[in-house]
């Protein structure tokens, strides 16, 4: 995948609590594909800069990059994705095993 | 005593259910035990509970959030899929908590895979991904249409119908056959429900809570019977030239007012004349390719479901063509009839409790999944 192809781009990192709930975001926004093929994406989890340890456990960031063959296709994606994102957070916040356990 | 959760939201409906499976009972539930019962052998006591037979059922939780658009418009799928995400965590915490369960009582969660509008179907999707990751709990893909048919028949008990599933999204009738849900015939086009609803758009008729409510509520004050045309074809349908058909005629009637004259009674034509014009075609229509599929198969009972079974004019006119043939028409109240979130959860349950469960990186979603795909183990 040549750079000059998609030469628009932007990485958005989510900096989450904990390696699971990392996880757990990324398996499930990546299971769909993106809909154009002028917009290539990959999810990576990374540690924060300041961790030490074990790397596994520290890749509590989940980081997606987008690039596109222009600006307006890579505005879409990203807003598909923050949309996305949105719910993926909501429910972490709200229907969680202990947040459920703690109201009940 | 298997529960599963239901997400459904293949349309403007959002739906969330649980549901539970009783297992069959291994005595006549009516009687109370005797002392004959331990003296007796299996076969006077066991119930016999063939596959055919959908299990008991109890339905503890089914909300559903319905994303309205203004009169003249239809929902778009952006704005219904922001409906959709606005609401879904509100109506699964709702849910549970009127069904009185905890995460552990919970055996899986289910999701509409598809048929449906693709924005929708996956914020719900994600949704579902989330509950199955969070939870530990397996992920169970359903089809929409199945969903309607094995939540009509258990509500109604139904042995063996032919199904006609109308809606806005759908027009299918289908018989079962050899462990599959057959296609006998649909429309070619569009759905019945989508003519229905786009005509309802042509008039500024509202769309709370349905178009198609509102429709039926009109057509029950018209009397004139205007031509349309009647478009079956063997055992389809095809509802785009009715449509265009009846918008030409609604707008005649804004711009000619009162000036269109019925030439029998002089009275002026009015829009409840163009709603009942309407229903009474294409519901004849139904009812004739619902007919031919029961002559084909040799069924007397039909089992209407989706939206569009909502309407009492359609039950009543397929009920005068099944007491002809000495059979009768099953239909379910709007609670089931409209999309929801329990049918999603039932045909779960059914599909988890034969060994099915969808693979987190296989639970995608898909505006095109055939009824016929599916594989309806839990029936012979």
């Amino acid at each position: 995948m040549a750079a000059s192809e998609f030469p628009c781009s932007l990485v958005v990192d989510v900096p989450l609590l904990d390696h699971r709930l990392a996880s757990t975001a990324m398996r499930a926004l990546q299971v769909d594909a993106e809909l154009s093929p002028l917009v290539r994406r990959t999810f990576s989890l990374v540690g924060r800069e300041d961790s030490a340890g074990d790397e596994e456990e520290n890749s509590t960031i989940l980081r997606t990059e987008y690039s596109a063959t222009t600006n307006r296709m890579l505005r879409v994606a990203v807003n598909g994705f923050m949309e996305s994102l949105g719910v993926v957070l909501q429910v972490m916040e709200e229907l969680d095993v202990d947040v459920l356990e703690s109201k009940s | 005593m298997p529960i599963a959760i239901g997400l459904e939201g293949s349309a403007n409906k959002l739906g969330v259910g649980v549901i539970l499976h009783s297992p069959p009972p291994t005595s006549s539930p009516a009687s109370p035990p005797s002392p004959h019962d331990s003296a007796h052998s299996d076969d006077e006591s066991a119930f016999a509970q063939s596959k055919s037979n959908p299990p008991p059922v109890q339905i503890l939780a089914n909300l559903r959030h319905t994303f309205v658009s203004p009169p003249g418009t239809g929902f778009l799928p952006k704005d219904t899929a922001a409906h959709h995400r606005r609401w879904i965590v509100r109506l699964v915490k709702q849910a549970m908590k009127q069904a009185r369960v905890q995460v552990e009582d919970i055996d899986c969660v289910c999701y509409t895979k598809g048929p449906g509008m693709g924005a929708p179907l996956g914020s719900v999707a994600i949704a579902a991904r989330m509950l199955n990751q969070l939870w530990d709990k397996p992920l169970i893909g359903v089809n929409h249409c199945v969903g309607h048919i094995e939540m009509g028949r258990t509500i109604t008990g139904a042995e063996n119908p032919v199904v006609l599933y109308v809606s806005g999204g759908n027009t299918q009738v289908i018989a079962y056959s050899a462990q599959r849900y057959r296609i006998f015939g649909e429309a070619l086009d569009i759905a019945v429900g989508n003519c229905l609803d786009r005509f309802a758009r042509v008039l500024n008729i509202s769309n709370d809570p349905a178009p198609g409510y509102n429709i039926e509520q009109l057509a029950k004050n018209g009397k004139v019977l205007l031509e349309l045309p009647y478009a079956v074809k063997g055992m389809d349908v095809s509802f785009s030239g009715i449509l265009a058909r009846v918008e030409e005629l609604a707008h005649r009637l804004e711009k000619e007012g009162s000036s269109w004259t019925d030439p029998a009674t002089g009275a002026p034509i009015s829009k409840e004349d163009l709603c009942f014009t309407l229903q009474e075609t294409v519901f004849a229509m139904l009812v004739e390719i619902t007919e031919r599929a029961m002559a084909h198969v040799g069924a007397n009972q039909v089992l209407i479901v989706g939206g569009v079974g909502c309407n009492e004019r359609l039950q009543q006119m397929m009920g005068m063509m099944a007491s002809e043939r000495n059979g009768s028409v099953y239909a379910t109240d709007e609670r089931f009839c409209i999309d929801n979130g329990i049918m999603i959860a039932h045909a779960g349950l059914l599909a988890w409790e034969m060994g099915f469960h969808t693979k987190l990186e296989d639970s995608t979603f898909t505006q095109r999944f055939r009824t016929d795909e599916v594989l309806i183990d839990w029936r012979d």
